[in-house]
């Protein structure tokens, strides 16, 4: 094992119970690398988990102090937890794109609205994985999967002039990125100035699902292929190491005033969709803009007592 | 004198995904034959001696079993 695992993760849950070649796990390790990079061990950060594939393989893989939320609802419990332990200790999330974007979006933009200093790792597979496969809400247009079997027909958060990063900038989230789980040491340079946000960080990864993403979307079986498919249809990438060489260059959002072309049926699967072509690195960066939720709460509250007491 | 790397891999935490095999740009893995306890087929690192510490197998293995590290 490597030194990540001996320093941060539990001997009984790692190797983990992800499929072999899910991207997962390169998540969790770019999280892990960013806290070694700030000096933080077990006993500085509590770890909060989701529900599906990136709560369950993440769940109690910390070596320190751990919860799992309820599906969709870590952000709140998470929102408490932030009043009463201090400002000492980081809190560090990680979900799916189904828990994050979907059933908890309202919880996200609630603590982005809030600015509770938290960091979000939405770990994201492009649909409902550990279901079986189903299209989710940032499964790219056009998708063939097992709840889409000519196409997928509807918009999801990313692409088609829509990107849910910027309905939480606007909600007043204080540090967004989004990265591949590809790439290598800018994706744990984001991770580390969202830990240091003092405020709602959310660091958005795309990262492949080998079993039902590449199997039936991509419909390739051998995991090396998936992996360079999906660098290539992010990242432009051919071979080589990391894709950083990428980052803020090749890509390019998809601009809100863009004429959405739409799926063509039986056009094949997601090629053309502009979520393929999504920047990579810090989106939105605006720490030290808003005042932090806890903090503010415990010396407004102190106030109100003191004015009580006279 | 050129530096010389340590190439890592734990036999049995391995899920022989291959990753480390497709990001290699010095091609320095093969696939492996032996079979881990989980029934996987971890890749050997049969050219150590062509890596050059680029660390593309490191942030690409999703299962925490690959140190790549600068011999001393």
């Amino acid at each position: 094992m490597d030194r990540l695992f001996h320093k941060f993760l539990r001997a009984r849950k790692i190797p983990s119970t992800a499929c072999s070649g899910c991207g997962l796990g390169q998540v969790h390790k770019r999280v892990l690398l960013a806290l070694e990079r700030l000096d933080l061990g077990p006993d500085d950060v509590v770890w909060g988990t989701g529900i599906g594939c990136a709560g369950r393989q993440t769940f109690n893989t910390w070596r320190g102090d751990n919860f799992a939320g309820t599906h969709g609802r870590v952000y709140a419990i998470a929102a408490g937890l932030r009043v009463a332990l201090g400002p000492g200790k980081k809190i560090v999330l990680t979900a799916g794109d189904g828990d994050a974007f979907g059933i908890g979006l309202k919880h996200l933009l609630n603590c982005a609205r809030r600015n509770v200093d938290m960091t979000v790792v939405v770990a994201d597979n492009l649909g409902y994985q550990s279901t079986g496969g189903q299209f989710g809400i940032t499964t790219p247009r056009g998708s063939v999967t097992d709840s889409s079997p000519y196409g997928l027909n509807e918009p999801g958060w990313l692409g088609g002039g829509l990107d849910v990063l910027e309905i939480l900038k606007a909600a007043g989230a204080t540090y967004l990125a989004r990265h591949l789980s590809l790439d290598g040491a800018s994706s744990v340079e984001s991770l580390v100035m969202a830990l240091e946000n003092p405020g709602f960080s959310l660091v958005h990864f795309i990262y492949p699902c080998v079993t039902h993403f590449g199997a039936v979307t991509l419909g390739e079986r051998d995991k090396g292929k998936i992996l360079g498919s999906f660098r290539a249809m992010f990242a432009g990438g051919g071979k080589g190491g990391p894709t950083d060489r990428d980052d803020g260059r090749g890509g390019e959002t998809d601009g809100g005033g863009r004429k959405d072309p739409g799926p063509q049926a039986g056009s094949g699967p997601v090629s053309g969709d502009p979520a393929f072509r999504l920047k990579r690195g810090t989106y939105h960066d605006g720490r030290g803009l808003r005042p932090e939720f806890a903090a503010s709460l415990i010396a407004w509250t102190k106030n109100v007592r003191e004015g009580a007491g006279r | 004198m050129a530096k010389s790397f340590v190439i890592e891999l734990d036999f049995e935490a391995c899920k022989g995904c291959g990753y480390c095999l497709e990001v290699c740009p010095r091609n320095v893995f093969d696939p492996g034959r032996a079979f881990n306890a989980k029934g996987h087929q971890p890749p050997v690192a049969a050219r150590v001696d062509d890596c050059v510490g680029c660390q593309g197998c490191f942030y690409a293995c999703p299962d925490f079993c690959l140190e790549v590290t600068c011999r001393e």
